[in-house]
């Protein structure tokens, strides 16, 4: 070996550390808080929860009142029957429930998130059950550290099992939503369920379980695409859950002789005690005094939290609060917060609700009772029959959108002496649609080709419900 | 778990999109398989059709997750 040889380049292979997606999760304990904006989160937890829970069972009119009846590609709400042809009601709902949203997100942050997030609703509920079984926060965390102690083992099996049975009730009544309840009932109690209801009971069950008990915060987190989009109807006249920078710093605990708000600000101290309660009831695990961040789901709990302590400490409130963030740098006063909602965006999103909404309403006030459907029968050609006639054959489609039986009268016109064979009456039950077949009839005129020729269809007891439907009739 | 997160989720729900707009256009009883009707219940074939949905929408989802992957993951592995 010669040690003339060039030094072998060595290059240098960086060590690159495994940079993982997401930081290791740190349970969140949140711990119950009470107040103000918790009061608001159970009462929307109830209100939304006896609409979902309730709203199945409600009957109207001998049937259930709101089914997405997918079988029958129908959907029933209240008095109002929506078929595939009215899929731009649902498109248009789509576009108010958006706009809506991005209202509410413009006036006042997340409310949505905060309030009646699904999410945010069984977490509550969940985390209820957690605290019923398990104690509040230091209590959890305590019986989670020896999580194999019977008694603890036993608290924690009852939650599962209690988180479960909501769970399971929660996909039955989803599933009621799409397949009629009286017959998913007949079914359950039978013990014949069908394959895929099953298979939906147990994996909208399972999503709630998973969203609400297990992965709690991290939906909210990195698996809500609202979130991360959230920040694009913000401005600086939004109202946000804000930490008073000004007023809590410097924060600190307060010795004996210093809680007195006067003496401790004579001494450099801000308002904030460093209490960490804050953090504590954090259903995100964020500290809000940090600013504003994208995790905050703007539900409030720090706000109840920290006025409870400023209470306490004799403090005003509201150390934490809803506020914007032109507000908190120009030291504004409510009224001008309220003057500050009136803002071109605010004003754009509202027009246009207000006209998507109106449009919404007048289209459903003014959704036709019949449709009709006519196809010319492709499979059998213009032919001559008896008597030097042209018989073209027609396939009619009579729905009845109405909640009663109607019946229909049934005629043709645009050519002389057109006429046709088959029924002048047609019975079509509520809410269910009838096909029947017709042989139009016309002398051969002569000119070849198509004409146009109009089908009339009429209810018999409300002359005002009638479609009047253009076809084409061939002359060979 | 990261390739459920960012994979399998948000195929979940644009599949759950895509299903919605196909099916509110087609009925499934006018389904035509290999040039025979489709026999399945509704419910089934609206089933089955939210996971071809989700399959080809995760299918795009983990492409876009293979093609994200830097020179240093690639070279570290090989």
């Amino acid at each position: 070996m010669s040690n003339n040889a060039a030094p072998r380049r060595v290059i240098p292979i960086v060590e690159v550390a495994e940079d993982s997606l997401y930081e290791v999760r740190r349970k969140v304990y949140p711990r119950a808080v009470t107040g103000t904006f918790a009061r608001w989160r159970w009462t929307l937890v109830w209100f939304t929860q006896i609409l979902y829970y309730g709203m199945c069972w409600m009957p109207w009119n001998g049937r259930q009142a709101v089914l997405f009846h997918l079988v029958e590609r129908k959907f029933y709400i209240f008095g109002m029957v929506l078929w595939p042809q009215d899929v731009f009601f649902l498109a248009v709902l789509l576009i108010i429930s958006a706009f809506s949203l991005f209202l509410f997100t413009a006036v006042a942050g997340r409310l949505w998130c905060g309030y009646a997030c699904p999410q945010t609703v069984y977490t509550e509920i969940f985390l209820w059950v957690e605290k019923f079984f398990q104690g509040d926060r230091a209590q959890r965390m305590r019986r989670d550290a020896a999580r194999w102690k019977p008694e603890n083992a036993a608290r924690r099996f009852a939650k599962y099992f209690t988180w479960a049975a909501i769970s399971l009730w929660t996909g039955f009544t989803f599933v009621g939503y799409f397949s009629p309840m009286n017959e998913l009932v007949d079914s359950v109690l039978n013990w014949q369920v069908g394959p895929w209801e099953l298979f939906w009971i147990l994996f909208y069950g399972g999503s709630t379980y998973m969203g609400a008990g297990v992965l709690r915060e991290q939906v909210c987190k990195y698996m809500c695409p609202y979130a991360r989009f959230q920040s694009v109807m913000f401005d600086a006249d939004t109202l946000v859950i804000t930490y008073d920078t000004e007023r809590g710093e410097a924060r600190g605990g307060r010795k004996k002789g210093l809680v007195n708000r006067d003496i401790a600000s004579a001494s450099g101290m801000g308002d904030c005690v460093d209490c960490s309660i804050c953090v504590q009831v954090c259903p995100t695990g964020i500290d809000i005094r940090n600013g504003l961040q994208y995790e905050c789901i703007g539900c409030g709990a720090c706000i109840d939290a920290c006025d409870q302590v400023m209470e306490k400490m004799e403090y005003p409130k509201g150390l934490i609060r809803y506020s914007t963030q032109n507000a908190l740098a120009k030291h504004w006063q409510l009224g001008d917060i309220v003057r500050h909602i009136v803002r071109p965006r605010i004003l754009i999103y509202s027009t246009l609700l207000v006209l998507v909404g109106s449009a919404f309403i007048w289209g459903l006030a003014s959704k036709p009772a019949l449709r009709v459907d006519v196809s010319r029968d492709r499979a059998s050609l213009a032919r001559e029959v008896e008597g030097g006639l042209i018989e073209n054959v027609y396939r009619l489609h009579v729905m009845n959108v109405s909640e009663v039986t109607r019946r229909y009268a049934v005629s043709v016109s645009g050519l002389s002496g057109i006429e046709f064979v088959g029924e002048h009456i047609i019975e079509v039950p509520a809410t269910s649609a009838q096909s029947t077949t017709l042989r139009v009839r016309a002398p051969a005129d002569g000119k070849r080709g198509a004409h146009v020729i109009y089908f009339d269809v009429k209810s018999i007891a409300d002359e005002r419900i009638k479609v009047h439907e253009k076809a084409s009739f061939i002359q060979p | 778990m990261r390739m459920i997160s960012v994979v399998l989720w948000p195929a979940f729900l644009v599949g759950g999109i895509a299903e919605g707009l196909f099916f509110t256009v087609i009925n499934p009883q006018e389904l035509y398989l290999f040039g025979h009707p489709v026999t399945y219940s509704p419910l089934a074939t609206y089933s089955i059709g939210f996971f071809a949905f989700w399959a080809l929408c995760a299918a795009s989802s983990a492409l876009t997750f293979l093609l994200l992957r830097s020179a240093e993951d690639i070279n570290r592995q090989a």
